[in-house]
């Protein structure tokens, strides 16, 4: 496989990945706010903190609304933290991996492309964001299961497969971050509003049900750390996704290096909450993971995608 | 003919589907009925399903625009074109005996050079050609062949006879259309084909495969590593570039992937290290392959590519130099250059040519060039023409004093009437001109795609069918009619 061609497939598989964590995190903050009164002091600017665009944001001149930033997030195409952008370079990705990918998930990822052109300009301001978001992220589900069910499960495949776990890795650990600020910051909205706060979490990864399944009491911070990091079995915790980069990169020739910056990452998660972890805790350590997904990131480039042998 | 509401006349044109009585052609009769059974409501709603088909597919060409890459969907109208299986089997044979001619033509021009010896083709022709590249001389690739993908445009003219108006032996484009319009319409008219006996063209991807395999060097072990070689994603042709790396299921690369190494052979890097690459087929210009041996300034291509492929260590489809076979002063010599190497009579015809090169010929051109459709011998996509009879008094002038000037860069045809078929012009079937590409491909065998990519010009009247000018095309059928 060409390392060009390797490239272009992984970052189909971070950005369509994205896209879906981002489509499914708006909806589900959007549904937090509902529930949550103004004093609680959870607003949507915690929104631009979590998918890392503080800095962009600010230097958008945009104000801090509710439409301003879900435009930002959402729609506003010059915006690489947008998930306007996210759709277009995961389309322009699979596009120039046709050549790879199944012809339908071309077809899909097109059609979503179409769509998120004309829809998520609305997503901010009306009543059918729910609905929008909702059929952005059925869209991204939709090509996942084309890729997952019809790939042969080779070199391009491992590529993909290594994109989407990195980013996903790097999602969960961003909500871990923005939910663990609460425990730290507001302790009469972890008293009253806790279990609101945390479902939301987990539903913004799609582990509610799973959450459930694991760990049958209630919902409370510290489970919901530790099952988001450390759960083996369920797919979008750390623990699970760095797994799962772990076996792309031994099937990939010269996995080496990634294998060790994936080990790196493990390390780094704490094992069993004591009581006392808090939000400052917290915040370190998703630090670090966040750091060591970037090293695991840059060993992919390293090893794969820099140009060798130059005649 | 009435198709829906609206009465259908293609006037003195030559019309693929309906004669001149108005009764639709012997091939076309089932197809003509289908679509004359419609209302017009009907017809639109399809060629809307078409478009829409057509956007879902990705199917689409770019054309660069103030500085920009636009992606355009490909047009595509809803009506195909038919031809009889017996008349396309006469075309198919005169393809082959054109390519197989002009490829022995190339071979002796790079090394024997025995039809300029024997005076058959002037030798300034070849040596004044940019075309002609020398360091292709003294090359010999494999079953002698250099073109090994031509597409060849075919006009039909008002009395119904074909002739081939140019072959294209460089980087030939538009047979990724031609396989696409044929699933759109599938898509579109699933019921359509089960009542025609069309010819299928989906195994052109297989045919090309089997044809770049067979063209690899010799002494490689175990299957031949073979690749698509694009300028990038910015060319206007990529789409085609990228699907048929996709149907052939082999690597499409760029210039910056591969590498020659000191031992003359093509690498390219992969995410195992460096791989042998043993067939190229590039679909960048000769002069950009290797900024070494051409263009130093070249970004796309591979610096040591003609090495390689000089020392037999790389094929490159099509060979580097083939172009001099497409210079439209050689094409007038096509019928000599069957004749000498086939002892053969062309099959099809020529479009009759006067060469600006003979001053007795220049002078026929001169006197008669407000009839005369006058082309530079080297460019391609309609640029620099002069159609007489369209052109002004001034255009005219122009033309006069560069004819003079530089006599064997030009040479001239009379205007034909190209042929015609029914297309979808708003609400309406009008009659629209349209040409032909059909490829043909070589290597240690020949293959003719059924039919091939038919190009139609939507505006009334006009001849231009290039899609970057607002051309469209049709699905092509070749239909079975021995009974």
């Amino acid at each position: 496989m060409l390392s060009r061609a390797a490239e272009r497939v992984y970052w189909a598989g971070r950005y369509l990945e994205r896209a879906e964590n981002m489509a499914r995190i708006v909806q589900q903050y959007s549904q937090l706010l509902l529930d949550l009164p103004e004093e609680t002091g959870v607003d949507w600017p915690d929104l631009v903190a979590i998918f890392g665009a503080r800095q962009a944001f600010a230097a958008s001149g945009a104000e801090r609304s509710e439409a301003a930033i879900l435009d930002f997030l959402l729609a506003d195409a010059n915006s690489g933290s947008s998930l306007a952008y996210s759709i277009r370079m995961a389309r322009d990705n699979i596009r120039n991996s046709r050549d790879l990918l199944p012809q339908e998930s071309w077809e899909n990822v097109n059609e979503l492309y179409q769509y998120s052109r004309s829809a998520l300009a609305n997503a901010a301001a009306t009543e059918n964001r729910f609905e929008i978001l909702a059929d952005c992220i059925g869209r991204c589900q939709q090509i996942n299961g084309i890729l997952v069910g019809t790939m042969s499960h080779n070199a391009p495949y491992f590529f993909l497969s290594l994109g989407e776990n990195i980013e996903r890795a790097d999602m969960t650990s961003r909500i871990i971050d923005v939910a663990a600020a609460y425990l730290q910051e507001n302790e009469r909205l972890v008293l009253r509003y806790g279990s609101t706060l945390w479902t939301n979490v987990l539903k913004s990864v799609s582990g509610f049900q799973m959450y459930r399944q694991y760990c049958q009491p209630e919902v409370i911070g510290l489970a919901v750390v530790d099952f988001l990091l450390h759960d083996r079995a369920f797919p979008r915790a750390v623990r699970a996704c760095v797994e799962e980069a772990k076996r792309m990169a031994a099937a990939l020739p010269r996995g080496e290096h990634l294998t060790h910056a994936l080990d790196r990452v493990g390390f780094a998660l704490p094992g069993p909450l004591a009581d006392e972890f808090d939000g400052a805790e917290a915040s370190a350590l998703m630090d670090t993971l966040q750091r060591r997904l970037g090293d695991a990131h840059a060993a992919v480039v390293e090893t794969w995608f820099l140009p060798e042998g130059d005649a | 003919m009435q198709f829906g509401h609206t009465r259908y006349s293609a006037d003195d044109f030559y019309d693929e589907l309906i004669d001149k009585n108005g009764e639709p052609r012997r091939h076309a009769r089932e197809l003509v009925e289908y679509f004359s059974a419609m209302e017009s409501g009907e017809l639109i709603e399809r060629q809307r399903a078409v478009d829409s088909t057509i956007v879902d597919m990705g199917i689409s060409f770019t054309i660069y625009s103030e500085g920009d890459n636009i992606d355009r969907a490909w047009p595509l109208d809803v009506i195909p074109r038919a031809m009889p299986g017996s008349e396309w089997d006469t075309v198919e044979r005169g393809l082959i005996q054109r390519v197989t001619a002009l490829n022995h033509f190339i071979d002796d021009l790079y090394n024997d050079r025995r039809i300029l010896n024997d005076g058959i083709v002037p030798a300034e022709i070849i040596d004044s050609s940019k075309n002609y590249l020398e360091p292709c001389r003294g090359a010999k690739p494999k079953h002698g062949v250099w073109a090994h993908i031509c597409g060849s445009d075919l006009v039909r003219d008002a009395d119904g006879t074909i002739y081939v108006l140019e072959d294209n032996l460089r980087v030939p484009s538009g047979v990724s259309y031609m396989l696409e319009n044929r699933n759109v319409i599938k898509r579109v008219f699933p019921s359509i084909f089960r009542n025609h006996r069309v010819r299928p063209v989906s195994e052109y991807p297989s045919a090309l495969n089997a044809m770049l395999r067979s063209i690899a060097p010799d002494d490689i072990e175990g299957r031949p590593e073979i690749v698509v070689l694009t300028p990038g994603i910015f060319n206007s042709a990529y789409f085609e570039h990228s699907y048929l790396a996709r149907t052939m299921g082999i690597e499409l690369v760029e210039g910056a992937d591969l590498l020659v190494d000191d031992d003359d052979c093509v690498y390219m890097r992969t995410i195992e290290g460096l791989t042998r690459v043993d067939t190229i087929y590039r679909r960048i210009d000769d002069t950009f392959l290797d900024p070494e041996a051409f263009r130093p300034d070249s970004m796309l291509g591979v610096p040591g590519l003609m090495r390689a492929w000089r020392a037999g260590n790389v094929a490159l489809a099509n060979a580097p130099g083939s172009g001099v076979a497409d210079d439209k002063v050689v094409y007038s010599y096509v019928p000599d250059i069957i004749r000498y190497y086939l002892d053969e009579d062309a099959i099809i015809p020529n479009v009759p040519t006067w060469r600006c090169s003979d001053p007795v010929q220049l002078d026929h051109v001169l006197t008669n060039l407000a009839d005369l459709v006058v082309k530079p011998a080297n460019e391609s996509g309609g640029y620099g023409m002069l159609v007489g009879p369209h052109a002004s008094q001034a255009e005219h002038e122009t033309f006069r004093e560069r004819l003079k000037a530089d006599p064997r860069n030009y040479i001239a045809q009379p205007t034909l009437s190209l042929s015609t078929a029914p297309t979808l012009c708003g609400e309406a079937l009008e009659p629209r001109h349209l040409d032909l590409r059909p490829f043909i491909l070589q290597g240690s065998s020949v293959y003719v795609t059924a039919g091939g990519l038919t190009r139609v010009a939507l505006r009334k009247g006009s001849l231009v069918v290039n899609s970057s000018q607002g051309g469209g095309s049709k699905d092509t059928w070749i239909v079975e009619d021995d009974g």
